[in-house]
C-alpha cells in the first residue's frame, strides 16, 4: 500500500486528496502549476500502484476548474490508465463536478471523456459562494 | 524451382542404381555431387523459411508502428483541442474581467478607471498630432435634495436615465463616464470649443426633458450644470480637468440648467 497523498492546493495548484483504502482520488481547484510533472507525476504513480497492487475499485471525484496544457496531458494520462483498468476487469469511474454558472467546464470534461468507455459522470452542482 | 530440375535428379537417381555403370569411374563423384546438390537444396529452403519469417515480423512491427502513431496523432489533436478551449475559456474570463473592472455598475458607462485610460490615450494623440480635445464635467443640480425627498432608489433611477440620455445626445466617438456620485465626465476627441457648443446645447435641453418616475404617477424634472473646457496644448490634461470644473462651478453660479465655458 503507499502512502495517501493530501497536497493542499493554492491559486495555481489543485487540491489533491487520494484514499486507498475507499478507492477514491479526488482533484479540486485551478492547475497551471510551474511542475506539473512534479505535481502529477506523483498523482499518476499513486493511481497506477493502485490499480496494480489494490483488488477493489477507484473512483475519481474531480472539480477541476481551469487546467494549462501540461495538466490537460496529465488527466489524459490518468484516464488512459482508468480505461486500461476498465478493460482489464477493473472496476473504475469518474464523477466530474461544475459550477452551474460555467457550462464550458462540463463542455470540456465531455471532450475528456470521448474515448472513455468507463463511467463517467459530469454533475452540475449549485456554487456555494 | 524450375521444372527440368525433377526431371534430370530422377534421371540422375536412375543412373546411380543402373548396374550397368556400377564400374564407370564417373559413377562417385556424380554420387556426391547428387549428395551435395540434395543437402543445399534443404538449407536454400530453411533460408527462405527464415527470411520469410523475418519478413513477416518485420511488417506486423511496421503495422504495429503505424497504429502507434497514429493514436499518438489523435492524442495530440485532442489535448492540443481540449488545451485551445481552456485558452479560449481563459481569454473570454480576462476580458469579462477587463470589461466589469471599466463599466460603473449602476450606469453602465465608463468608470473613472477607464476615463483615465482614455484621458491618458487622448491626451497623447492630442499632443502628438496637436489634434483639438475638449472636456465637459457634468453635475446633477440638486442631486442631494432627490436623495433627500425621494430616497436613494430615486436617485439610482434618475442615474440611470440620465446616464442613458448622456449617452443618446453624445457622437459616437465620444465617451461619457461617471467621474463621482453625480458627477459625469464627457470626452470628446478632435472636439474643438466651438464645435462642442451645439452639442453642450442639444445635451442641456435633452437633460430637461427627462421625466425621473418617483411613484407610479408621479415625475420629476432633472436639471444638470456643465464646465466645458478645450485643452490647450503643453497642459497636463488634469489641468483641463480643473479648468472644466471651474467652468462648472461658473454655471453653477450662474444658477445652474445651463453650461458654461473655461477661458482658454
Amino acid at each position: 500500500m503507499l502512502e495517501d497523498l493530501n497536497i493542499i492546493g493554492s491559486q495555481s495548484t489543485p487540491t489533491i486528496q487520494s484514499d486507498w483504502q475507499g478507492g477514491r482520488l479526488y482533484m479540486c481547484g485551478d492547475s497551471y502549476p510551474e511542475n506539473s510533472y512534479e505535481l502529477f507525476g506523483q498523482v499518476i504513480n499513486w493511481t497506477e500502484t493502485f490499480l496494480g497492487d489494490a483488488s477493489h475499485g477507484l473512483h475519481l471525484e474531480l472539480e477541476l476548474v481551469y487546467l494549462n496544457t501540461s495538466s490537460v496531458k496529465a488527466m489524459m494520462d490518468i484516464f488512459d490508465l482508468l480505461e486500461d483498468a476498465h478493460q482489464g476487469g477493473r472496476t473504475v469511474s469518474v464523477t466530474w463536478r461544475y459550477d452551474t454558472r460555467n457550462e464550458r467546464i462540463a463542455e470540456l470534461a465531455e471532450e475528456f471523456r470521448e474515448d472513455c468507455t468507463f463511467p463517467f459522470d459530469i454533475t452540475p452542482q449549485q456554487a456555494q459562494a | 524451382m524450375t521444372k527440368p530440375q525433377p526431371k534430370l535428379l530422377q534421371h540422375v537417381e536412375e543412373l546411380l542404381q543402373d548396374a550397368a555403370h556400377q564400374d564407370s569411374p564417373l559413377r562417385e563423384p556424380l554420387a556426391q555431387l547428387y549428395q551435395h546438390h540434395l543437402e543445399q537444396q534443404e538449407k536454400l529452403e530453411r533460408l527462405i523459411t527464415i527470411a520469410d519469417g523475418y519478413q513477416q515480423s518485420a511488417h506486423e512491427d511496421l503495422h504495429l508502428t503505424r497504429e502507434q502513431l497514429e493514436q499518438q496523432i489523435r492524442r495530440q489533436q485532442k489535448l492540443s483541442r481540449i488545451a485551445d478551449r481552456y485558452q479560449a475559456l481563459l481569454r473570454e474570463r480576462n476580458l469579462a474581467l477587463r470589461a466589469a473592472s471599466s463599466v460603473d455598475p449602476l450606469t453602465g458607462l465608463a468608470n473613472r478607471r477607464r476615463l483615465n485610460e482614455q484621458l491618458e490615450q487622448w491626451h497623447a494623440t492630442a499632443e502628438r498630432h496637436q489634434r483639438a480635445l475638449t472636456l465637459a464635467m457634468l453635475d446633477i443640480d440638486r442631486f442631494k435634495s432627490v436623495n433627500d425627498s425621494f430616497g436613494h432608489g430615486t436617485g439610482d433611477k434618475a442615474l440611470e436615465l440620465l446616464a442613458g440620455g448622456l449617452q443618446e445626445s453624445l457622437r459616437a466617438s465620444d465617451i461619457c463616464g461617471r467621474w463621482g456620485g453625480e458627477e459625469f465626465l464627457l470626452l470628446l476627441p478632435e472636439t474643438s470649443l466651438t464645435q462642442a457648443t451645439p452639442l453642450m446645447e442639444r445635451l442641456c435641453q435633452h437633460l430637461r426633458q427627462l421625466q425621473i418616475p418617483v411613484d407610479d404617477d408621479r415625475h420629476i424634472a432633472l436639471t444638470a450644470s456643465v464646465g466645458v473646457a478645450e485643452h490647450r496644448p503643453g497642459d497636463a490634461i488634469d489641468a483641463t480637468i480643473k479648468r472644466a470644473d471651474q467652468a462648472l462651478m461658473e454655471a453653477k453660479h450662474q444658477g445652474r440648467d445651463r453650461w458654461s465655458a473655461a477661458p482658454a
